[in-house]
């Protein structure tokens, strides 16, 4: 048998002018039982080649991996809980922010109170001014002085009702 | 991991990687290319086991990737050398284990003794080279990849590969004749 054609091949591999497929001949050749012998020398490295690539990792090895990917996916997922757990915080953070908002309104409410009781005065004062029409002067005087008295009565007392509210969002805020 | 998930712009178009089917597959390539810088099976699956959790923590931008399997070895080498380079800092007498471990690694135990003896001599003989020239060979000769696969993975030219490669064969084809002429 004339083996030019292989030790072409082998000069060309150590040459590094083989392709990949002349290379796999080469390691092809090399696999047969009887090499001649003054290409024997070379057989084990071509053998070795090609049998290096049969050396792979073990069923155990995906087991370990894939517990090791799952973990990393739990990681994740532990992660999420907090989100959740930080959203009754995010609740609380609008009401911190709209708690001005309803200061503000509170603040209007009571001028509208003392404005609706201011009016509400007047116009008792004023049909009274007309019942006492006909009534003695001293008593119009007295009655001015009461009805002056209940207005400050009432909208004092609002204002209290008020402000306490005001002080239990704060109270509630500091809390918060 | 999931900082990066959201800085990274989501693809609409792209295909969504599978564990299993995309990235677990390049294992053993990765593994075979490991052992051969690591010297050592422990090393080179833990190796592995990171260059895998790396690609999987960063599947949203693998779409990117044109050679995968190429990505894949670029990423192991490096972590290879690194940990290799911590190792040898450690270790001063990495140096002689380094020759003792090959063995373990890469015999074949259902050979004859005969046939077991001469493979790890080449075994040796390769993993006595310079990193760069057995990473080369392991690639051309054992994984049988291109010189243009090999320069992706390596980040260097297709001749600087080839030059490389010249000087690994022909270093293991010197160290053949002088085996040989030894028991003559």
């Amino acid at each position: 048998m004339d083996y030019k054609y292989i030790e072409q091949l082998l000069e060309s591999y150590f040459a590094c002018t083989t392709t990949l497929q002349e290379e796999q001949i080469l390691r092809s050749f090399f696999s047969q039982e009887d090499v001649p012998g003054h290409l024997a020398q070379y057989a084990d490295l071509f053998n070795y080649e090609a049998s290096a690539k049969e050396d792979t990792l073990g069923e155990d090895f995906d087991e370990r991996m894939m517990a090791l990917i799952d973990s990393a996916e739990q990681k994740v997922e532990v992660v999420e809980p907090k989100t959740e757990q930080a959203k009754p915080r995010i609740i609380n953070l609008a009401t911190r922010h709209f708690a001005p908002f309803f200061k503000a309104a509170a603040v209007v409410a009571m001028a509208l109170t003392i404005g609706r009781a201011a009016e509400h005065a007047i116009g008792e004062q004023e049909a009274e001014e007309n019942n006492n029409v006909i009534a003695v002067d001293p008593y119009i005087k007295s009655s001015d002085v009461r009805q002056a008295i209940r207005v400050k009565d009432v909208s004092q007392a609002e204002t209290k009702a008020i402000n306490d509210s005001i002080i239990s969002l704060n109270a509630k805020d500091e809390i918060q | 991991m999931l900082k990066y998930r959201l800085l990274t712009p989501s693809n609409p178009q792209k295909k969504n990687m599978d564990f299993k089917h995309d990235i677990l597959p390049l294992k053993n390539i990765i593994f075979r290319t490991a052992l051969r810088i690591a010297l050592n099976r422990e090393e080179a699956e833990d190796i592995v086991q990171d260059t895998l959790m790396k690609l999987w923590e960063r599947r949203n931008e693998l779409e990117k990737v044109e050679n995968l399997e190429a990505f894949a070895l670029t990423m192991a080498r490096n972590l290879a050398i690194d940990r290799k380079e911590k190792m040898d800092n450690q270790h001063v007498s990495f140096d002689d284990e380094e020759h003792d471990r090959p063995d373990e690694g890469m015999g074949n135990a259902d050979n004859t003794l005969m046939r077991t003896e001469t493979r790890s001599f080449i075994a040796n003989t390769i993993n006595t080279l310079p990193e760069k020239q057995r990473t080369i060979l392991q690639l051309r000769d054992i994984e049988g990849k291109t010189y243009k696969e090999i320069a992706e993975v390596l980040s260097i030219s297709e001749s600087d590969v080839k030059v490389t490669l010249f000087r690994a064969r022909n270093e293991l084809k010197e160290k053949i004749l002088q085996k040989k002429s030894l028991f003559l």
